[in-house]
């Protein structure tokens, strides 16, 4: 019984940090229209900066101030410099401009950080309380607490405040809200920045608990762009709800041995499943982009 | 230059005529052999694999070009082409050329498969399901391995590798690069065929409206099915010819991030011209190994790659093929109104 205790709260972190990532890739879908596929590398870049600051021997609270500002900075460079020019083209050619923006990261982080095995160690991971009898990391916990509080966070700044109305009303249509007075700098600024804050903050959880390795980072964003599409690119609750059943669905088949190995596909079938049966009834003769 | 060749473009400054296609495609098929004469070793290898990446990626462009469809996943299906033409080379004594036909064929029935979705969404979600099922392709081939003439039914070994005979008319490494870039044309050939056909009338008038396909009695579905399988079979076949190179396939070397990344250059190198199929390879697997020589990391590569990626999409929707038939066309102008 403890084994299942143990892999569910490692799949519950596992899940906060694919919504942690979903909730991210949401809000910038929501506000800009553009889904991110740079959002892995963003994350992976900030990792990396993390570990060599704590490389260097810098301080812990840096190293995570510098990933988050890494993210930050990368996220609005793309969204202030590059996403405007596309802002007009239809949402497949926006997110094949961020899977360039992420190949040239990816690039950038290869030769700066030569691929050799590092890996990255926390204050958190040391510290560990017990839960019903079993051990759980600090970091496992920061990951489930920022995972909630981030999508509780995110959803409210979205369905609640004005800034999130407007965010809604620019994905929309962008004409239109600039007409009805959107700053629409303003508010693509905010949701670039806050979407990157977040990929710096996954990243380095990632780069902890998964593997600090800026391929494996950047092509993490699969995984998590599955989560995103069961709640349809656009529902930040859905999403939090799938990261977390991916997640605990994805360690608990450790335990099941003649599914073990294919442990990892699990993000990939559940969204193709979802997919399906919500496109089901639908038949795209004369409908519109998607 | 020849007279003929700058009457033709003139007159036909966008497509160019057939003819003139099929001359530039011998010539181009004709500098590889050349070239094939010349090259040595690991070059040899490398030119062996951009003939057969063009087949991928025009297999891409297909797509792209004529349903509007993004496809991520055309390095899987030629994994799949490849697990099938590798487990028949070592299960069976078919020829090379049955062996990579089956893979094709397979992976084009996978293409059917994926029809399913793209014929009830298109644009981003259509995109993000091809995604999926590449990322589910690498972890099941990850598990399963590619046969190497192991026992069972997944066939591989851990020890004692056997490596997959290639065709009898193409033993050597020079020979097989011939091979793969006749094959590569026949299917240009095929596109070729199609496009100037009925199901390229079909899949014009889809791309422009399918409700007017509709109304104009073009069974819409079954020419998406149609284009999804020639697609995955071009794809198969090239993953047939790749396991035919080696002679065998490393699992590792069919992440989804390739799938991906091939598409960003089939983008890059242009999907509304055909030769944009060849730049893309040529970018792919040569541009590396070149800097590499030059003594710059192969990592540089990735980041022209972004950046053109992004340079294409933003200016230059036709990518360097586009560009380099303006460019064509420009000069070409200059010189005959300078005669003139």
């Amino acid at each position: 019984m403890l084994a299942y205790g143990l892999f569910l709260l490692s799949g519950l972190a596992l899940g906060a940090l694919y919504s942690l990532g979903g909730v991210g890739l949401v809000l910038l879908n929501r506000a800009t229209g553009v889904l991110n596929f740079a959002y892995g590398a963003i994350g992976a870049v900030g990792a990396m900066v993390a570990w060599q600051i704590l490389n260097w021997g810098g301080p812990e609270p840096l190293a995570w101030a510098a990933s988050v500002g890494t993210g930050i900075l990368l996220s609005l460079a793309f969204g202030k410099l590059l996403a405007p020019g596309l802002a007009h083209r239809e949402p497949v050619v926006k997110a094949v401009a961020t899977l360039g923006f992420a190949i040239a990261l990816l690039g950038v982080m290869n030769l700066v950080w030569s691929i050799t095995p590092r890996n990255i160690s926390l204050t958190l991971d040391k510290q560990s309380i017990a839960v019903l009898g079993m051990r759980i990391t600090g970091t496992r916990l920061l990951a489930i607490g920022a995972g909630i509080a981030i999508t509780v966070l995110t959803g409210f700044l979205l369905a609640r405040t004005r800034m999130g109305l407007m965010m809604r009303a620019l994905a929309d249509n962008r004409e239109v809200a600039s007409v009805l007075g959107v700053p629409i700098g303003k508010v693509e600024t905010t949701a670039w920045s806050v979407s990157g804050a977040l990929a710096g903050f996954t990243g380095l959880l990632f780069g902890d608990l998964v593997r600090l390795d800026p391929t494996v980072l950047t092509f993490l964003v699969i995984p998590i762009i599955a989560t995103t599409v069961i709640g349809r690119l656009t529902s930040i609750p859905v999403t939090f709800a799938a990261g977390i059943g991916i997640g605990i669905i994805e360690s608990m088949l450790t335990l099941y041995a003649p599914l073990m190995p294919f442990r990892v596909a699990t993000p990939f079938v559940v969204a193709i499943v979802a997919l399906m049966w919500m496109q089901r009834s639908r038949y795209l003769t004369f409908a519109g982009e998607d | 230059m020849t007279n003929l060749e700058i009457s033709s473009a003139a007159a036909e400054p966008n497509a160019g005529s057939p003819a003139r296609l099929y001359v530039v495609g011998a010539g181009i098929l004709g500098v590889l052999i050349v070239v094939s004469a010349i090259a040595n070793g690991l070059w040899l290898k490398i030119l062996t694999s951009v003939a057969i990446y063009t087949l991928t990626a025009a297999s891409i462009a297909l797509l792209y070009r004529r349903l509007g469809l993004v496809s991520l996943a055309q390095v899987a299906m030629m994994g799949i082409g490849g697990w099938v033409a590798l487990r028949l080379a070592h299960g069976t004594n078919l020829p090379f050329e049955m062996n990579v036909l089956c893979g094709g064929l397979l992976a084009g029935l996978v293409g059917m498969v994926l029809s399913y979705p793209a014929l009830r969404m298109r644009g981003l979600y259509l995109a993000l399901v091809t995604l999926m099922a590449a990322g589910g392709f690498s972890v099941l081939i990850n598990v399963i391995q590619f046969p190497n003439g192991g026992e069972g039914f997944a066939g591989f070994a851990v020890r004692s590798v056997a490596y997959m005979p290639r065709p009898l008319i193409a033993q050597s490494d020079t020979a097989y690069l011939r091979y793969c870039a006749v094959v590569t044309a026949l299917g240009f050939l095929l596109i070729r065929w199609h496009e100037t056909t009925r199901p390229g009338r079909a899949w014009a008038m889809i791309r422009r409206s399918e409700a007017c396909a509709i109304s104009a009695g073009v069974n819409v579905t079954l020419y998406k099915v149609w284009g999804l399988a020639l697609s995955g079979f071009l794809a198969g076949i090239a993953g047939g010819l790749l396991a035919g190179n080696l002679q065998l396939l490393d699992a590792r070397s069919f992440p989804a991030g390739e799938s991906v990344l091939i598409f960003a250059l089939t983008i890059v190198g242009g999907a509304w011209h055909w030769f944009g199929a060849i730049l893309t390879a040529i970018l792919y697997r040569l541009l590396p190994a070149l800097l590499n020589d030059v003594g710059i990391n192969g990592n540089a590569a990735y980041i022209i790659f972004g950046a053109a990626l992004i340079h294409a999409l933003m200016t230059a929707p036709a990518g360097l093929a586009g560009q380099l038939s303006d460019a064509a066309i420009a000069i070409v102008r200059r010189y005959t109104r300078g005669r003139a």
